[in-house]
């Protein structure tokens, strides 16, 4: 597959470097020429030293016979007539980063598949997406739907408190429970467990479930006590901060704590809620936050600019008391560090747009493919193929490698957990888990 | 620098047109064989002459109308209106007094509403036309008017528009302000038709449908009738005058949108009519309970009579169908309270306007959020939009100016010799354009028992609410005359 990236920023940078382990045929095209030669020399792919915006700089990649083409500089407009232009030299698929919540409107979908921006994504939509999912159940790390809710995947960091602790799995999966556990992360290694591992203090263990069941699951992990989120401290109105704030339900008061008395200005003619209060204050300062409550607020997001001081404010919030904390950290050394450190959810803006992205260029098959930022795991969603390998057998009979996991199926409409005695059919959806892999490996079972 | 040719131009052109309205006016003697035809005609010629006077004094003038020309022509066009449409009660002989023919005509332009005349009945149609005539011109604006017909203000029609719509922004709902004012007066003429076509279905007659529809739609309140609307004994009438004058007290633009445009939701998610809605609501609740308490009446008339009564103040039209200085004192002072709130900016109506209402409301507000949290910044948000802090500035100034010349008129009022409550009820009238005051200047009685200083005084008023204050003040200060 042949996939021209425009932009050789964090995105674009990110995704080339992800797309290339798959053995893709990558151009990567910027006008910084410094940063190309760098990407080249450590990374399998070409690089073409043009603007996105030139006709002869898209021919030069060979935008004319690419499959997809993704517009992925910070500058809205140009991504999108950079996508119209190679779509109208010839690029199958085409996609566009957009800054802009209007376009998202599935009404206007069509609208722009006909113009020729196939897709569209907004970075700043699905961090903030992952930020409300985060709060609204803030004993969960990570939550993840799959066709529309049907099956759930939830995030669980395990405290002494918890009740399944040091039980082999085999024991505590049997055909009653309600829940599969699909994946550990204990310190940095990510486990696809088997039957005989145990579950450990400090792990953040993935669960496979159904949606009613998860009182049950936090029962069993010893998360009672957790209050629900109603009253949220933002620090930093950045445009991750005000689509948090406005997706936020009705039932939460946001507060955002804004150092510039300019951005607090537009922010409010940006924000049209009364729900949201804007606070004009540097967020680092601990009197304001105590003036402004933090004492009785449920969660604390950090989404300035610098992945350090979101760092440090999550943890000194952790001090006063909050009970759910969500740094932005962009750096992507930092995430596995700020993980060890306890901070509930971090969020990585490059990272989710680039598993996004990711799952378009795989099989159409595939609908939704979630990069997990802490776990090094990709969760990916298949449709079973009639004459598929995996209909052959039972699960545990197919030879599926290590380091996968099937989590769940979804059959006519209806969620169910898989265990190694399912017997899969042509049609279902099915949910796997899988470490250090490529999708290509597992898609040949599927298809 | 101001452009003194140009402003005697346009001024001259002004009066061609109020000459225009006089000499039609002469069509009703001349059919029906009254009185009046001489007053119209001399008042007709004599406006033509001082108009062409004026028109060549401009003649040659530079085209360029800018800031202060605005206001000068603004505020002169209104009282040379009333100078000149006062001539015909004069001439006619059907009153003496100077003062009392320039409050009544004042009072007419302006859309008050308030007579001087105790026999309405005994006057000629083509009197009784005029005064209708002169609310229905007065209800949009005399400027607005010519902007809408004459192309004869070019580029500055923007800041004479501005500087004689009510409201604390203006909004046009077409890019050329000519077109916006052609969609208005559209609006205004259909308002106008329905409402005298329902009357006349109603059992008024059309001469008296007509002037009462044109009364209502511009919030006016002049009535054929001594006794008012009350004449017509028919509950039919006063449901229907009423919703009329609700409606005429309605953002005419938010009108177009919602009638002519087909969203009617915008209409109905915007704050000031929410406000409105809400206000008129509280205030009829109020007075149909207080009625329903203190008087024998029943449910539906007490309801009928509030909401007529509410309607009619709170819109500033000032029609009456019942005394209410006969009903209980709290009601009094609520009613004052809606005089003073009045309807929607963009309308025909007065008085200070539900959208300043609702600024004003939430700007306390948000004082009280501030005192609680001090860093916080809060954002005065009308229909989702935050309003800048210029124009926040404005209404609190305006605020202040309504409330200050509100004491001020109250205070001269009882200095030349009317009563404490008369007084109050006079000024809260005159400056809010609404009609009816209280005590012997109520509903039930006209205006020709106050005294001439005090009727001079009302027309003043009358003229600076109409204004919306700042247009006309302006010209007293002394920094606007300055050359630099």
């Amino acid at each position: 597959m042949k996939i021209v990236i425009a932009g050789a920023g964090e995105v674009g940078t990110h995704l080339a470097k992800m797309l290339s382990g798959e053995k893709q045929d990558i151009v990567l095209m910027d006008t910084d020429e410094d940063r190309l030669h760098q990407l080249e020399d450590n990374f399998d792919l070409m690089t073409v030293n043009a603007s996105s915006l030139s006709i002869a700089g898209l021919k030069e990649a060979d935008v004319p016979s690419a499959d997809l083409f993704i517009g992925v500089t910070p500058d809205e407009s140009r991504n999108m007539t950079s996508c119209l232009l190679a779509h109208s030299l010839g690029a199958r698929k085409t996609v566009a980063r957009i800054d802009n919540a209007e376009y998202l409107q599935p009404k206007h979908q069509d609208f722009f598949s006909r113009i020729g921006v196939n897709s569209l994504i907004y970075p700043e939509m699905l961090a903030a997406r992952e930020i409300v999912d985060a709060i609204k159940m803030s004993w969960i790390r990570q939550w993840w739907e799959v066709d529309g809710g049907e099956l759930v995947l939830i995030a669980v960091k395990l405290r002494r408190t918890a009740h399944i602790l040091d039980i082999p799995l085999h024991q505590l999966d049997t055909r009653s429970t309600p829940y599969l556990v699909v994946a550990i992360k204990r310190g940095m290694h990510t486990i696809i467990p088997r039957g005989d591992d145990c579950l450990q203090e400090l792990d953040l263990v993935y669960f496979m479930t159904m949606k009613k069941y998860i009182p049950y699951i936090r029962q069993i992990a010893g998360k009672d006590e957790y209050k629900d989120v109603r009253n949220v401290m933002i620090m930093g109105g950045s445009r991750i901060a005000v689509r948090t704030a406005k997706l936020a339900p009705e039932y939460m008061k946001v507060k955002i704590i804004e150092k510039d008395l300019e951005r607090c200005h537009r922010l409010t003619e940006l924000i049209n809620d009364d729900r949201v209060m804007i606070i004009n204050g540097d967020g680092r300062d601990m009197d304001l936050l105590m003036e402004e409550g933090i004492e009785n607020t449920e969660a604390f997001i950090a989404l300035t600019g610098s992945s350090e001081t979101n760092i440090l404010a999550c943890l000194a919030a952790k001090r006063t008391g909050v009970s759910k904390t969500v740094a932005e950290v962009e750096n992507m050394a930092y995430i596995s560090m700020a993980e060890g450190m306890d901070i509930g959810t971090i969020i990585n803006k490059k990272m989710i747009a680039a598993s996004h992205i990711y799952q378009m260029m795989l099989d159409a098959d595939v609908t939704n493919v979630k990069c997990l930022t802490v776990a090094n795991a990709d969760v990916a969603e298949f449709i079973v193929k009639e004459g598929s390998k995996i209909t052959k057998h039972a699960v545990k009979d197919c030879g599926l490698p290590k380091g996968i996991n099937i989590g769940g199926v979804i059959r006519h409409g209806v969620g169910a957990l898989v265990t190694g005695n399912t017997q899969l059919q042509a049609g279902d959806h099915v949910v796997v888990f899988c470490t250090g892999m490529t999708m290509q490996k597992i898609e040949k079972f599927f298809i | 620098m101001i452009n003194y040719r140009i402003v005697a131009k346009i001024l001259g052109i002004l009066l061609f047109l109020e000459a225009i309205l006089l000499l039609g006016c002469s069509l009703f003697p001349l059919c029906l064989g009254e009185s009046d035809l001489v007053a119209f005609l001399v008042s007709g010629g004599l406006t033509l002459v001082v108009g062409l006077v004026l028109f060549l004094l401009g003649r040659g003038a530079d085209k360029k109308v800018n800031r202060k020309d605005g206001y000068i022509i603004v505020t002169f066009s209104w009282v040379l209106f009333a100078t000149f449409g006062m001539l015909p009660f004069l001439v006619g002989r059907y009153t003496d007094s100077v003062a009392n023919a320039f409050l009544e005509t004042m009072s007419g332009f302006t859309t008050t509403g308030a007579t001087i005349f105790d026999d309405i009945e005994s006057l000629p149609h083509g009197i009784l036309f005029w005064r209708s005539l002169t609310q229905w011109f007065g209800g949009l604006g005399i400027v607005f008017f010519t902007i809408a017909v004459l192309p004869i203000f070019g580029s500055g029609g923007m800041k004479l528009f501005a500087a004689e719509t009510t409201g604390p922004t203006h909004s046009k709902l077409h890019p050329r302000l000519d077109v916006t004012g052609k969609w208005i007066w559209t609006i205004y003429l259909i308002i106008t038709i329905t409402h005298a076509a329902l009357l006349v279905l109603g059992d008024m007659p059309l001469f008296d449908s007509v002037c009462t529809a044109m009364s209502t739609a511009a919030t006016g309140g002049l009535s054929v009738k001594q006794s008012s609307i009350e004449a017509y004994h028919s509950p039919y009438i006063e449901y229907i005058t009423t919703l009329f004058m609700l409606i005429s007290g309605l953002n005419f633009t938010l009108l177009y949108v919602a009638i002519l445009k087909r969203k009617p939701v915008r209409l109905l998610k915007d704050t000031e009519f929410r406000w409105y809605v809400g206000s008129y609501s509280a205030f009829t609740l109020f007075v149909t309970v207080a009625l329903l308490v203190a008087t024998p009446m029943g449910l539906e008339q007490s309801f009928r009579l509030a909401a007529f009564q509410v309607a009619s103040l709170q819109t500033t039209t000032g029609f009456v169908t019942t005394d209410y200085m006969m009903w209980p004192s709290c009601t009094w002072l609520v009613l004052c309270i809606a005089m003073i709130v009045g309807a929607c900016a963009g309308s025909t109506s007065g008085a200070i306007k539900s959208i300043r209402l609702a600024m004003l409301c939430k700007i306390v507000r948000n004082q009280f959020r501030h005192m609680l949290h001090p860093n916080a910044v809060l954002p005065l948000r009308i229909n989702g939009v935050v309003i800048p802090g210029e124009i926040k500035a404005t209404l609190l100034a305006f605020f202040f100016t309504y409330m200050g010349i509100l004491l001020l008129g109250w205070l001269y009022m009882l200095s030349v010799g009317v009563g404490f409550m008369e007084g109050f009820g006079i000024t809260v009238s005159s400056l809010g354009n609404v009609g009816p005051g209280l005590g012997s200047v109520g509903p039930a009685y006209s205006w020709n028992s106050l005294p001439d200083a005090a009727k001079w005084g009302c027309s003043v008023l009358m003229l600076i609410g109409r204004l919306e204050l700042f247009s006309v003040l302006l010209l007293f200060s002394p920094s606007f005359w300055r050359k630099h």
